[in-house]
Formats: structure tokens, C-alpha cells, sequence
């Protein structure tokens, strides 16, 4: 089953002679479970496809339907809420709230649905995720490999279909990189959702379920298996 | 923990610094908007009790009401209070005084104005109570309690226990005609058997009558009809309502002054706050909140910080009042007005406090909300912190700020790469330089038309000496016959008087006129006025005969005259040795087009020219007309009023008098150049009565002599000047505060903003110094800017308000200079110092730092 379809997706910047297509007609589908990598070159429209998925940014042509639903006809409060319970965002820089603790982070997204969290879950997800220790502790008062961590905490709070990570492993070192790898392969297995993944690692690419690989806004490759360097 | 809501609270407590000076600014601003509504209203309660005061509180009356009016009154349902007063005979005492009697019925003694000083009032026809300065003249010298005879108005002698004692009035003094009350026997006075005597009524209307619209209707009932017009006009019930609409129209400007500068401080805030988390809002969009969501989120914060600053704010704005009060009574200020200043607490200004401070909150703080709301997730995945993207825009005219160097160039472009926050720190910036100069322009011109117009004001005592037998039958009595009323060793001794300021001698001088050049005769004053002198040809020049006041001025009042001084000198020695005499040339006519008075000069004489001074029948005739030199030119006059209304005022010395006064036929000038009287101004805050114990003993030594004791009157007067003067500067004080508060907050978070553009311009070379160099141009182009726009608006805004000032009276607009150099001097050093904070924090840490990825 389809998770995600895109049909002749298409972003592009500026008006005229600055005009920048940033992706070109992207048709794909993606099944329900499937850890997929997206590879290319800086500035191939890697973010961008990610974005358009994730309902952050809207199309110039072309739909993006998520679980059957056509993501751009929504309205924009309704693509909130839709992306508050469905998609889980992990950004290269960890974008956490300054201000708020670890725990608090990861449980954001319930309470912006002024929902009271599954407390069994997050304190499952905290453990699984070995913050258990700093569960108090601001984000300011973490290493980068934590702070990825509590990231992944929080696009996993709401147990979404689907997580988009945009370089998740780009500002940590190997061992960090590794175990923010593992994390997200568990929670393919573990809660069976669909993770997509941006990268230049090509370890990453290599252990994901399919690669896709853009060039100058077009899919050119859509390999399966696997990916050897 | 239950809702994302406690975020704002987070995000508050986070950037505490800016939390609690938007707090600051929240407080201040109510506390000046509640202070300035209780001061305004205050103000009027003031002036309205003062008016009460000096006219009683009646609306209308009759002075020759027929019989039975007073019952038609008495049965109106309109009418709450009907007085009703009979005079008559008066009781001769002594030589020269007298004290008439006046039967008053009990709504008299509420409604008109009778005050008590000590004892009771009449609480029956054989009581009375009289006024302080005649009781110790009462035949027998009666004490309180004591049984006295006096003339009842039917003109029979009438034996009253004396009850109480009045208030002194100054013209009771002055005319020797002394007030004394009791209570008048019959229930109807005009029904009474015994009516002789003239029954004047006063009545006042129930609550809640539209009074102006009813007016009308007993206006018909007699004639003539009086009205209490300023008091009328105060209860804003007359016709002409326009100090009323005055006083709102200026008090509306300066709360709406302040309310403007208010949503600036917190747009200020919120904007900044806003620009700094726009990488957080873009991460709550992308984790599913909505933008309603997020803008609530703002709103709160500014929720939050309402309902810190605005309880406060109202709390410091009513204790700082409550509090300047206290101390100036502890400070031995006691006066009547102080109580009713304390006492106007008036709820419907708090509400409004409260209602305009939740406004303009929410006002300034929408745009940043609706801002934030309208992030884009998408920023969330920018890099952090980024060196903020703006629509940088060139300039097309090369800045001043280019002559500094390649710092200054920079300093330049900074300034205009992004026009919304350009706008809203200049904004900020124009509002409280304009707000500074129209406060302050308001307050001395509301100085000037209310309080210390001349050293009048200051004179508590006067010792007078009715001259009875001046001239004898046969009108030859010499002129120097008439001595002085002290020696000059006594007017010494009172000068020197703990507590005495200056005691002033008082003179009388012959009425003469002046023969002015047509030359020298300002040709506005005609043309507006509508007023003509006596054209005359004197030795062979074409001029007019303008009236000439004169007045011999000894050295204690030459010297209060100095302050007045717009040319030339009022040294005593230098008038004595050369015949001079200081002039006032500015007169204030009413000007029959405009209804209003204006004003203007009346002549155009300079320092040095010579005034030529007829004092005799004939204009042309050489022989009475005197020749002086004009020493020295006063805007006002020191003394007595300030302003003639067609009439040169001219001041000279003993010496010089006494020179001019030889053109002067001897029978008309009988006093010579004699001391008439003695004038006595006492110190801020001296006790009267030890100086009074004094002058009381001097004048007692006078044949005719009688001591005029404005002591209480010129006290409550003079302290409420001092007590407006110190609110007035406390308000400015808080003006500067707020506006600085802005300036800095605006200018500091500007610099702030950009510590990583800072790292980067250090990472490629630029000293801690240069990037010094370019923040301080920054804020002091920053302070030129909003110095020049302030300074126009404000000038402008100024206009306004005398425009409406003008309304109630004639002044001339004067520039408000004093103002504008204070603000604009502020402006630049505000701008200048405000960028020094921040860059020694930045100076410290490690800029490059900035430059790494952070989270």
C-alpha cells in the first residue's frame, strides 16, 4: 500500500530571468514502511521534495497525496494539524526549543493537539532513545548526537506514518551518525512507519530499503535494494 | 502541563531582559496615561473649587427678586437650594472702617461663598460670624463667644453673640467694608413683616438638571438675572464651553502622545522578539502547529505581560501621585487644594487607563503576531541563526555618514537594508522627541498662562495708610506735607524679617502720557484693535499720545525686575545716574475681530532712545513734558498686572520721579514721591505669623494705618504653582524614561540581532574597533534622524496646542526651543550611549563563535 504519491510535482523560485526550477516533475510512490534515502548533489532539490512532502511549502504544479489524501487542497490549518499527526520532521540542525526541556520538546506535538501524551510511549520512546538521564535537561545542556536524539524523540511523539529527516546525521560525528541511523532503521521496524531520509552519507544510502537520486530537479534514479557506493 | 500555552510564559522568562523592559514600558505608560487623566481631572476639580471658592457655588440668582420668587423657587422641582441674602446698613467703626451685617438663610451659607476660619457659623439670629481682620475693631473688642452690637440690615442695632470668624477677602480690606453673617430670622424673607433691607436670591439646581438647557426658563423670572458663569463654565454647563473643550483637546493629545509612544515601546518588543524566533515559529509549523496557534502564542506573551505591567502601572501611577502629595505636606505645604487632590480618585480614569493601556497592547502587538504566524515552515530548515536575509535597499543619495570611512559607508547601508525595522526604530525615536517638546512647550505655556505671572503673587502683607485729610479745604496743602509711611530704617528692619523675601515700598505716581514719534508707534495695534490715539504735533514732530503708566520702583523691586529684562539694565545706580527708566512696551488688548486678548507691542522703542512724558493738559505744550532715557526694556510688567491693555508702562527711580514730577502742577501730585505703603512677600514656606505679629505692631503705629493680609490666599496660590510644577517635571521625567526605554531597546536588539554578521565581519578582518566605530554611527544617525522628524512633528504638534491654547487666551507662539535642544540632545545621546552596552558584551565573547552552527 501507498503511502505517499506524487504526481508531476513541480517548484520552482523567482519570476523571469532568475527563474530556478527547483524540481521538475516528480512522479513517485512510496509504500507504507519503506526507509528510503533521496541522494544528489547540493542544490538538486533534495530539500525541496522533502518539503513538498512534509506540506511545508507548496507546489508550483503537480499533488502530493499522503495516505490517499490530496495534501495541497487542504487548507493551511488543516495541513498543520495533518502534519502534526502524520509526518515527523528531523531537521540537520536539531531545531529544538530553546526553552523548553528534553521531555517537553518531544511531547510538543500533543500538546499543540492539547492532548494528554501516552505516557507509557514517550517514556518508552525516551528510554529507547537513552535520554532517559536528561529528561529535565535544556536543550543547551546536550551534546549534538542528544540533541539529534531528542529531534527524533519528538517526530516520533506523535507515532506519525511518516518521518522526513533532512540530513539528520550531517552535523554529527560517525559514532553519533551511526546510532541516529539505527534509530530511525528501529523505528521503521518497530512502529512500521516510512522513513525518508536526505543524505550525503553514503553508508546511509547503502542501508536504505531505496535510493532515490536527483539531479537538477528531476528523479533520475530510483534504485531498490540498496546502494552500493 | 496540559496545551502548548506555557510556552509564552518560557519564552518570557528566557529573554528576561526584554520581558521586563517591555514590563517597564507598560507600567510607565499607564502609570503617566492614569496619573495624567487624575491630574487633568484633578486640574479642573481645582480650578472649579477655586472659582467655588471665591464665588460660592450657586448657578443663578436675582438681585432684585420680587416677592414671591422665592417661594416659586423654593417649590421648582428643578431647584435644589435657594439662598437668600439681605443687606443693608453697615456699622461705622472708627474712622474708617465698617462692617455690614448680612442676614443669610442656611442654603446662603452653603451655596454662597462664606468661609469659616475659626468657631461656627451662625446657627441663629443672634449669632454672627465676621470676618478675621475687622473682629479685633468690633465695639468692646469682642472674643469668640463674647456679645457684640452691631447695625442689623433694617439699620437697628442688634445684639449678636459673636460665633465664628471668617476668612478674610482682599477687597473688604482694600474698600474697609467688613463681611459679617448671621442668620436670617424669617423662613420667607420676602414675605417677612420686616423688610426692610435689599434681599438678594441664589439658587442652584438639583442633580441631574441639564442646566444649561433650563437656564433660559428662569432667566425670565427676574431681572436682572445673574449666573455664576465660571463656575458654570467649569461645570462645563455654560454656553461658552471652550476652556472645557480646551482642556480635553490638550490632555487628549498628550495621553494619545503617550499611548503612541507606548505601542511603539511593546511593537518594539514584540517585533525583535518576533525576528529573533522566526527559525522556532517555522519549527512549530513544521511539527503541525497552526498559525492561529502561533499568533496566540504572541498574544499571550503580551497577555502576560499586561497583566504584570498594567495592575502596576496603575498602582505606581496612583501611589507616585499619592506619594508626591504626601511628601510635599510633610514637606509643610498645606493647602486647601492638596486635600482635593488627594481626594479626586476617580474610577472611570482607571477604567479608561486600563481600557486605552489593553488597546494599544494588543494594538502592538497583532502585527508581530500575525507576523509570526505568517512564518513559513520552511525557515525552520534554514540554517541557524542565519545572517538575516533582507530586501537590501541601495541608496540613491550618497549618506553624510560616508564621510566616515568605510565604517561610516557601512554604518549607512545597515541603516536602510531593512526599511520596516528603519521605520520602527525612527518611529520610536520621532515619537518620544516629539512627545518631549510639546510636553514641555504645554507645561511652560501652561506656566505662563496660570501661575507667577508677576512677584504679585508673592506679596502676602500689605500696610496701607488711609489718607483721609490729604488735602485741606482750600486744596493747598503741600505736596510735602505727606511724609512716608515708615522710615526707610523700618522698611529695612521688615526686609530683614526671618522669612520675609523683599518688602517692597509702594508709591503713587501721577496719570501722564507719552508722546511717541509716529514713527516708533507699532501700526498693528491700530489696525487690529480698531483704536486710535490723539494724533499731535510736538516741536515739530508728527505723533501719538499714548497713555503712560508710571511707576517709582525702589531697588528691592528693581531688582525682581531684572528677570524680565529683554534689553538694556535695571541697575538702580545706572537708572539713578543717567534719569533712565525701564519700559514695558507689550500690552495685551482685547482685539474686537479674533474676541480675544492679544499680545503685541505697542511701540518699537530701543534701549538708548528717549521717551518723551507729557503731564499737562495740553500735548504740545514743551513745558510739561519731560524728557528720560530709555535704560532698559521689560517683556512684563514685574508687578501688579502684567500686561496694560493700551498703556506704555514706565518705570523709573526715586530720583528720577522726583525729577519728572517737577513738570507737575503741585496740587496734582500731593503724595510727591512719599512711600504710601509697604508691600511684603514672604519665602516659600516661611511661617506667616511671626511676621504678621510684626507688621500687626508697625501698622498699629500708622494714623490710618491698617495691615491687608492676603497671607492664605497668595500661599494656597503660590503652592499650587510649586506642587503643578513638580508633577509636571515628574512627568517629564517619565517621558525621557519611556523614550529612552524605546530608543535603546530598538537600537540595542538591532545590534544584537546580527552578533553573527559581526562574527563573519570579524572573521574577515574588521577590528573590534571599526565594528564599534560603525554601530556608533549607526545610533547616533539613528538619533539625527529621529531628532529631525521629532523635532518638526513636535514643533508642529506644539502649534496645535497653542492653537487651542489660544483659544482661552492671546499668547504669541514662541519656537519651542528649550524643548527641541533638550530632546534632540537626548535623542543623539540616548542613540549614542544605547549601542555601548552591547558592544562591550560582544567585545568580551568570542564573535567567531556566533559564526558556528548553533541550535
Amino acid at each position: 500500500m501507498n503511502v505517499i504519491e506524487t504526481e508531476n510535482l513541480s517548484k520552482s523560485y523567482g519570476k523571469g530571468s532568475t527563474k530556478v526550477d527547483a524540481l521538475k516533475d516528480v512522479t513517485l510512490s512510496i509504500g507504507q514502511g519503506e526507509f528510503v534515502a533521496v541522494v544528489g548533489a547540493s542544490g538538486s532539490g533534495k530539500s525541496t521534495l522533502l518539503h513538498m512532502l512534509g506540506g511545508l511549502d507548496r507546489p508550483t504544479s503537480g499533488r502530493v497525496m499522503i495516505d490517499g489524501e490530496n495534501l495541497y487542497e487542504l487548507k493551511e490549518k488543516e495541513r498543520a494539524v495533518f502534519r502534526r499527526r502524520k509526518i515527523g520532521f528531523i531537521f540537520q540542525s536539531y531545531n529544538l526549543i530553546p526553552v523548553l526541556s528534553v521531555e517537553e520538546n518531544i511531547r510538543l506535538p500533543l500538546l499543540l493537539d492539547h492532548r494528554e501524551p501516552d505516557k507509557a510511549y514517550v517514556n518508552d520512546l525516551i528510554r529507547t532513545l537513552g535520554l532517559d538521564e536528561r529528561r529535565k535537561h535544556l536543550p543547551s545542556e546536550l551534546s549534538g548526537g542528544q540533541q539529534q536524539r531528542v529531534a527524533i524523540g519528538r517526530a516520533l511523539a506523535y507515532r506519525p506514518a511518516i518521518v522526513l529527516a533532512d540530513e539528520p546525521t550531517g552535523n554529527l560525528d560517525t559514532a553519533n551518525g551511526r546510532e541516529v541511523l539505527e534509530l530511525l532503521k528501529l523505528a521503521v521496524r518497530r512502529f512500521h512507519q516510512t522513513v525518508i531520509v536526505i543524505t550525503h552519507d553514503m553508508n546511509i544510502a547503502s542501508e536504505a530499503d531505496r535510493v532515490l537520486r536527483l539531479q537538477d530537479g528531476r528523479l533520475i534514479a530510483d534504485t531498490r535494494g540498496g546502494m552500493r557506493p | 502541563m496540559k496545551g502548548y500555552g506555557f510556552l509564552a510564559g518560557r519564552y518570557l522568562k528566557q529573554q528576561r531582559r526584554r520581558s521586563i523592559l517591555t514590563v517597564l514600558g507598560i507600567l510607565m505608560s499607564v502609570a503617566l496615561i492614569s496619573a495624567l487623566g487624575t491630574m487633568g481631572q484633578a486640574l479642573k476639580d481645582n480650578v472649579l473649587l477655586q472659582q467655588i471658592d471665591e464665588n460660592g457655588s450657586f448657578h443663578f440668582g436675582y438681585s432684585k427678586p420680587a416677592p414671591d420668587l422665592y417661594r416659586k423657587l423654593e417649590d421648582s422641582a428643578l431647584i435644589d437650594k435657594v439662598g437668600a441674602v439681605r443687606t443693608g446698613a453697615g456699622t461705622p467703626l472708627g474712622p474708617n472702617d465698617t462692617v455690614f451685617v448680612q442676614e443669610v438663610n442656611e442654603d446662603a451659607l452653603e451655596i454662597m461663598p462664606i468661609h469659616l476660619a475659626s468657631g461656627s457659623l451662625p446657627g441663629s439670629p443672634d449669632e454672627v460670624a465676621a470676618e478675621e481682620w475687622i473682629v479685633p475693631r468690633l465695639p468692646g473688642k469682642p472674643k469668640l463667644g463674647d456679645e457684640v452690637t452691631l447695625t442689623a440690615p433694617n439699620g437697628k442695632p442688634h445684639a449678636y453673640r459673636l460665633v465664628g470668624i471668617l476668612r478674610n477677602d482682599r477687597s473688604s480690606q482694600i474698600s474697609r467694608s467688613a463681611k459679617a453673617v448671621t442668620l436670617m430670622a424669617d423662613a420667607d424673607p420676602a414675605r417677612s413683616e420686616d423688610a426692610s433691607g435689599h434681599v438678594q436670591l441664589f439658587a442652584t439646581f438639583k442633580k441631574g438638571v441639564d442646566i444649561s438647557s433650563r437656564l433660559a426658563e428662569f432667566a425670565k423670572l427676574g431681572d436682572p438675572f445673574i449666573t455664576n458663569g465660571r463656575v458654570l463654565a467649569l461645570m462645563g454647563e455654560s454656553q461658552d464651553n471652550g476652556l472645557n473643550r480646551t482642556l480635553n483637546v490638550i490632555f487628549g493629545t498628550l495621553v494619545g502622545l503617550v499611548v503612541l509612544s507606548t505601542i511603539a515601546v511593546i511593537y518594539n518588543a514584540f517585533h525583535i522578539s518576533v525576528l529573533e524566533r522566526i527559525r522556532q515559529f517555522g519549527l512549530l509549523r513544521t511539527i503541525g502547529a497552526t498559525p492561529r496557534q502561533i499568533r496566540n502564542l504572541v498574544l499571550r506573551e503580551a497577555t502576560m505581560l499586561a497583566l504584570i505591567g498594567i495592575p502596576l502601572g496603575l498602582a505606581i501611577g496612583w501611589g507616585g501621585l499619592w506619594l508626591t502629595l504626601w511628601l510635599m505636606i510633610q514637606g509643610g505645604f498645606r493647602i486647601l487644594q492638596m486635600d482635593d487632590f488627594r481626594l479626586t480618585f476617580h474610577w472611570w480614569i482607571m477604567g479608561l487607563s486600563v481600557g486605552v493601556s489593553i488597546a494599544s497592547i494588543y494594538l502592538a502587538a497583532w502585527l508581530p503576531a500575525r507576523k509570526a504566524s505568517r512564518v513559513s515552515p520552511v525557515e525552520a530548515t534554514k540554517g541557524a541563526g542565519s545572517i538575516v536575509r533582507e530586501s537590501y535597499r541601495r541608496l540613491r543619495i550618497p549618506s553624510l555618514l560616508g564621510l566616515l570611512g568605510v565604517e561610516g559607508r557601512m554604518a549607512a547601508n545597515n541603516i536602510r537594508r531593512n526599511r520596516t525595522k528603519f521605520r520602527i526604530t525612527t518611529f520610536s525615536i520621532v515619537i518620544s522627541v516629539m512627545l518631549f517638546i510639546v510636553f514641555h512647550y504645554f507645561t511652560q505655556q501652561a506656566f505662563d498662562m496660570t501661575v507667577d505671572r508677576t512677584e504679585n503673587d508673592k506679596i502676602a502683607f500689605t500696610i496701607a495708610q488711609t489718607i483721609v485729610k490729604v488735602r485741606s479745604e482750600d486744596g493747598k496743602t503741600p505736596a510735602d506735607r505727606v511724609s512716608d509711611i515708615v522710615s526707610p530704617g523700618t522698611m529695612d528692619r521688615i526686609a530683614k524679617l526671618p522669612g520675609v523675601d523683599a518688602a517692597y515700598g509702594r508709591y503713587e505716581m501721577p496719570s501722564s502720557t507719552a508722546i511717541v514719534p509716529e514713527s516708533v508707534v507699532n501700526p498693528d495695534f491700530s489696525r487690529k484693535m480698531k483704536f486710535h490715539f490723539t494724533e499731535v504735533n510736538f516741536q515739530g514732530t508728527q505723533a501719538q499720545q499714548i497713555s503712560a503708566v508710571l511707576q517709582l520702583y525702589d531697588e528691592a523691586r528693581l531688582a525682581k525686575a531684572e528677570q524680565w529684562l529683554e534689553s538694556g539694565t535695571a541697575d538702580p545706580a545706572e537708572l539713578a545716574a543717567e534719569d533712565g527708566v525701564l519700559i514695558v512696551q507689550t500690552v495685551k488688548p482685547y482685539n474686537p475681530d479674533s474676541k480675544k486678548r492679544e499680545l503685541l507691542p505697542l511701540t518699537r522703542y530701543k534701549v538708548g532712545d528717549r521717551l518723551t512724558l507729557q503731564f499737562g493738559e495740553s500735548a504740545s505744550e514743551p513745558s510739561t513734558a519731560r524728557q528720560v532715557k530709555i535704560a532698559g526694556i521689560l517683556s512684563q510688567s514685574p508687578f501688579d498686572s502684567a500686561y496694560q491693555p493700551d498703556a506704555l508702562y514706565v518705570i523709573g527711580t526715586k530720583s528720577t520721579m522726583a525729577k519728572l514730577l517737577q513738570a507737575v502742577p503741585a496740587e496734582k501730585r500731593p503724595m510727591g514721591t512719599a512711600l504710601m505703603g509697604v508691600d511684603v512677600a514672604l519665602k516659600d514656606g516661611a511661617d506667616a505669623q511671626p511676621v504678621r505679629e510684626v507688621l500687626e505692631q508697625i501698622a498699629a503705629d500708622i494714623p490710618g494705618g491698617q495691615l491687608i493680609n492676603v497671607v492664605d490666599r497668595q500661599k494656597e496660590e503660590r503652592q499650587f504653582a510649586v506642587q503643578m510644577k513638580i508633577f509636571v517635571y515628574g512627568f517629564l521625567a517619565i517621558i525621557g524614561l519611556i523614550g529612552s526605554l524605546n530608543i535603546v531597546n530598538t537600537v540595542q536588539t538591532n545590534l544584537l540581532l546580527r552578533r553573527r554578521e559581526f562574527g563573519l565581519l570579524q572573521a574577515v578582518g574588521m577590528t573590534m574597533g571599526q565594528i564599534r566605530k560603525m554601530a556608533t554611527a549607526e545610533g547616533v544617525w539613528f538619533g539625527v534622524i529621529g531628532g529631525f522628524w521629532g523635532l518638526l512633528l513636535g514643533t508642529a504638534l506644539s502649534w496645535f496646542l497653542f492653537s487651542q491654547l489660544s483659544r482661552v487666551q492671546g499668547i504669541p507662539f514662541d519656537f519651542p526651543w528649550s524643548g527641541a535642544a533638550i530632546a534632540s540632545a537626548y535623542a543623539l545621546g540616548v542613540g549614542l550611549l544605547s549601542v555601548q552596552g552591547p558592544l562591550r558584551r560582544m567585545a568580551k565573547a568570542n564573535l567567531i563563535e556566533e559564526l558556528r552552527e548553533d541550535a
